[in-house]
C-alpha cells in the first residue's frame, strides 16, 4: 500500500521524522514524499496530480482546493513564523531586523509561495512601525524570488545572498544566522492537512493525517521547530 | 569530401573566383551562376527517396506526432483573447525586452568567441583537438541546473573567482550579466560545432588558391572560408539562439529570479503558471509565436545565403 503525501518544502524534514514513525506503526505503508512550494503542489493536485494528502504552508492555497471540491477533511495541524536568516559572516552586518535594508541582496520567495506572502506582510508592518522608507528599501534590496523556501534558505547558505526571509524553522539545523523578526510584526503561519479527493487509499490518508495528531508525531514535529501544542489539533 | 563530380568542381571554381576576388563581377552570366544547386540538392535527397516509401513514414508518424501534439494542445487549449490578453499581461513585455536584450548579448559574445574557435577545432585532428571538442559538447549533455551550480561554484561570491571578482566590485549572481552567461555557456556549443563541421566541409583546396591568388591567411578565412560556410554558421547561430532563448534552468540557479533583471520569458511562464495558469498559458503561446517566427527565416535564410554567395550544395548545412 502506497500512499502519496503532498507536502511544503519547509515541512521536508519534520515530515522525514514523521514518515520514519508512521512506517514502523504501519509497516504494510509505504509512504512516498513529495516536497515544493505549496502553490506548486496546489496547481498539480489541480491539474490531476496523483497524491493522497496534501499539507499546505497556508490555508489560502488549501481553501482554493476545498472551494472546487478536490479535499476533504482538511484541518490544521503546526504553526510557524518567519526570521531573517544571514551568512555566517554576516556580510552586511544584520544585527536586527530594522536593519534589513542594509542588505545589498535579499532574497524571498514569490508572492504566490506562501512563505513569500508571508515575507511581504511582515515588510509591511515593518513599514508601519519603521515608516514607509522601511519597506521601499527593503523592496529595492531583494534580488531574487524563488519559488519555494528551501531556494530562498539555498542562496543564504551559499552565501550569495546577505539576507532572507523564511520560516523559524528553516533556519534551524542550516549553516545560518538568525535575525528575529519582532513578535508584534511577525505572522503565525498556519499549516494545514486535508486527503485529496476521489483516490482509493483514503482510509490511509486519513490514518496519517490522524497520526499527525499523535503525541510521537507532534514531538517530531515540535522537535523540528515547528510549535503544536496548545493548540487544537483538529477542528 | 571531394566526392563530387568534375563539374560540381568547376562550379566551386567559379564561386571561389567571385568571393576571392573580392569583388562583384557586373556582367555575372547566367552560366556562372549555380542553378543547377538546385537539382543537386534534389539529387543529394534521390538516394533517400529510393528506399523512403509508405513504410518509413507510417513508422515515423508517432514520432512526428510527439512532438507536434503538445504544441497543437497548447494552441487548441486557449482562444485569440487568451493570446491578446497574455501579451498585455505586465509581466510580458518586460520579460519579451528582457529575452531580446540578453540573448542579443549572448548570440554577439557566442559568434565572437565562437567562431575563432569553431575554426581552429575544424583545421585540428588528434588530442588537442578530440578534448576541445569534448569541453564544447559538455553543455549539452549536462543538465542546465548542473550549469547553473557549476557556474555559481565558478563566479559565485564564494566561488573560485568569487574573490577576484569581489575585489574589482563586480558581483555576478542576480544580474542580467549572469543572464547573458548562463545562456552563453548553454548555447555556444550549438553555434561551435555547426560552424566547426560547416568550417570542415569548405575546401581545403579553395583556401589554398585563395592564398596563390595573394590572399593573407586572414583574407583567405573572411573571402572564402566564411562565406562559403555562411549557411552552417546561420543555422549554428539560429539554433544556439533558439536555445539561449529558452534557456531556463542555469539561469534560475545562477542569476535568480526578478522582474526587469533576470526573469526572462521562461523564468515569467514558470513563475506565472504558479499563480495563474491562464496568463502561463497566454505567454507559452506567445513564445511559441515568437518561435515559429524564428523558425521561418531559420530554415529560408542560409539557402537564400548560398544562393546569393553561390555556394555550392555540398557546403549547405543538413536540411537547409
Amino acid at each position: 500500500m502506497r500512499l502519496k503525501v503532498f507536502a511544503a518544502s519547509s515541512l521536508t524534514e519534520a515530515f522525514r521524522d514523521v514518515e520514519t514513525l508512521f512506517e514502523a506503526a504501519h509497516p504494510e505503508v509505504d509512504v512516498v514524499l513529495s516536497f515544493a512550494g505549496s502553490q506548486t503542489l496546489r496547481l498539480q493536485i489541480e491539474r490531476g496530480a496523483r497524491a493522497d494528502v496534501f499539507a499546505s504552508a497556508d490555508p489560502a492555497q488549501m481553501e482554493l482546493l476545498s472551494g472546487a471540491g478536490l479535499v476533504e477533511d482538511e484541518r490544521p495541524f503546526a504553526y510557524n513564523a518567519m526570521a531573517v536568516i544571514v551568512p555566517p559572516g554576516n556580510p552586511a552586518g544584520i544585527e536586527s531586523f530594522r536593519d534589513l535594508p542594509r542588505a545589498e541582496r535579499l532574497v524571498v520567495g514569490t508572492e504566490n509561495v506562501p512563505a513569500g506572502a508571508y515575507a511581504r506582510r511582515i515588510l509591511a508592518a515593518g513599514g508601519e512601525v519603521f515608516g514607509p522608507g522601511f519597506r521601499e528599501a527593503v523592496k529595492e534590496r531583494i534580488v531574487s524570488e524563488e519559488s519555494n523556501i528551501r531556494l530562498v534558505r539555498a542562496k543564504v547558505e551559499r552565501g550569495e545572498a546577505d539576507a532572507a526571509i523564511v520560516y523559524r524553522t528553516d533556519a534551524l539545523g542550516a549553516r545560518v544566522r538568525v535575525v528575529p523578526v519582532p513578535a508584534n510584526l511577525n505572522v503565525e503561519a498556519e499549516y494545514v492537512i486535508a486527503a485529496v479527493s476521489g483516490r482509493t487509499g483514503r482510509s490511509t490518508a486519513l490514518r496519517w493525517i490522524d497520526f499527525l495528531g499523535s503525541v510521537e508525531a507532534q514531538d517530531a514535529l515540535a522537535g523540528r521547530g515547528f510549535v503544536v501544542s496548545n493548540r487544537p489539533s483538529s477542528r | 569530401m571531394n566526392g563530387g563530380g568534375s563539374g560540381e568542381r568547376r562550379r566551386d571554381a567559379a564561386a571561389m573566383a567571385k568571393v576571392a576576388g573580392g569583388r562583384r563581377t557586373g556582367g555575372r552570366t547566367s552560366a556562372e551562376r549555380p542553378p543547377p544547386d538546385r537539382t543537386v540538392r534534389r539529387g543529394q535527397r534521390r538516394p533517400a527517396g529510393v528506399l523512403a516509401g509508405r513504410a518509413a513514414l507510417l513508422a515515423g508518424i508517432p514520432m512526428l506526432a510527439l512532438l507536434a501534439v503538445p504544441v497543437v494542445a497548447l494552441i487548441t487549449a486557449s482562444s485569440w483573447d487568451q493570446l491578446v490578453q497574455g501579451v498585455r499581461d505586465e509581466s510580458f513585455l518586460p520579460a519579451l525586452w528582457l529575452s531580446a536584450r540578453t540573448t542579443f548579448a549572448s548570440m554577439t559574445l557566442v559568434i565572437l568567441g565562437g567562431t575563432p574557435l569553431a575554426w581552429w577545432m575544424s583545421a585540428r585532428e588528434g588530442r588537442w583537438a578530440r578534448a576541445t571538442e569534448l569541453v564544447v559538447d559538455l553543455p549539452i549533455v549536462v543538465p542546465p541546473a548542473v550549469v547553473g551550480l557549476a557556474l555559481l561554484e565558478a563566479f559565485g561570491r564564494n566561488g573560485f573567482f568569487g574573490p577576484v571578482l569581489a575585489t574589482l566590485g563586480l558581483h555576478l549572481p542576480f544580474t542580467t550579466a549572469a543572464v547573458v552567461m548562463a545562456q552563453v555557456v548553454v548555447a555556444a556549443p550549438f553555434y561551435v560545432q555547426s560552424a566547426a563541421a560547416a568550417f570542415r566541409r569548405t575546401d581545403a583546396d579553395l583556401l589554398v588558391v585563395a592564398r596563390t591568388l595573394g590572399q593573407s591567411p586572414a583574407g583567405a578565412f573572411v573571402r572564402v572560408a566564411a562565406p562559403l560556410a555562411l549557411p552552417g554558421l546561420v543555422t549554428g547561430a539560429a539554433l544556439s539562439w533558439a536555445r539561449a532563448l529558452g534557456e531556463f534552468g542555469a539561469t534560475l540557479l545562477f542569476a535568480g529570479n526578478l522582474a526587469g533583471s533576470t526573469r526572462t520569458m521562461p523564468l515569467a511562464i514558470y513563475t506565472a503558471l504558479e499563480a495563474d495558469t491562464h496568463v502561463a498559458v497566454s505567454l507559452a503561446l506567445a513564445l511559441v509565436g515568437a518561435g515559429t517566427l524564428l523558425l521561418l527565416p531559420l530554415r529560408a535564410v542560409p539557402a537564400m545565403l548560398a544562393r546569393r554567395f553561390g555556394v555550392p550544395a555540398k557546403h549547405w548545412p543538413h536540411g537547409a
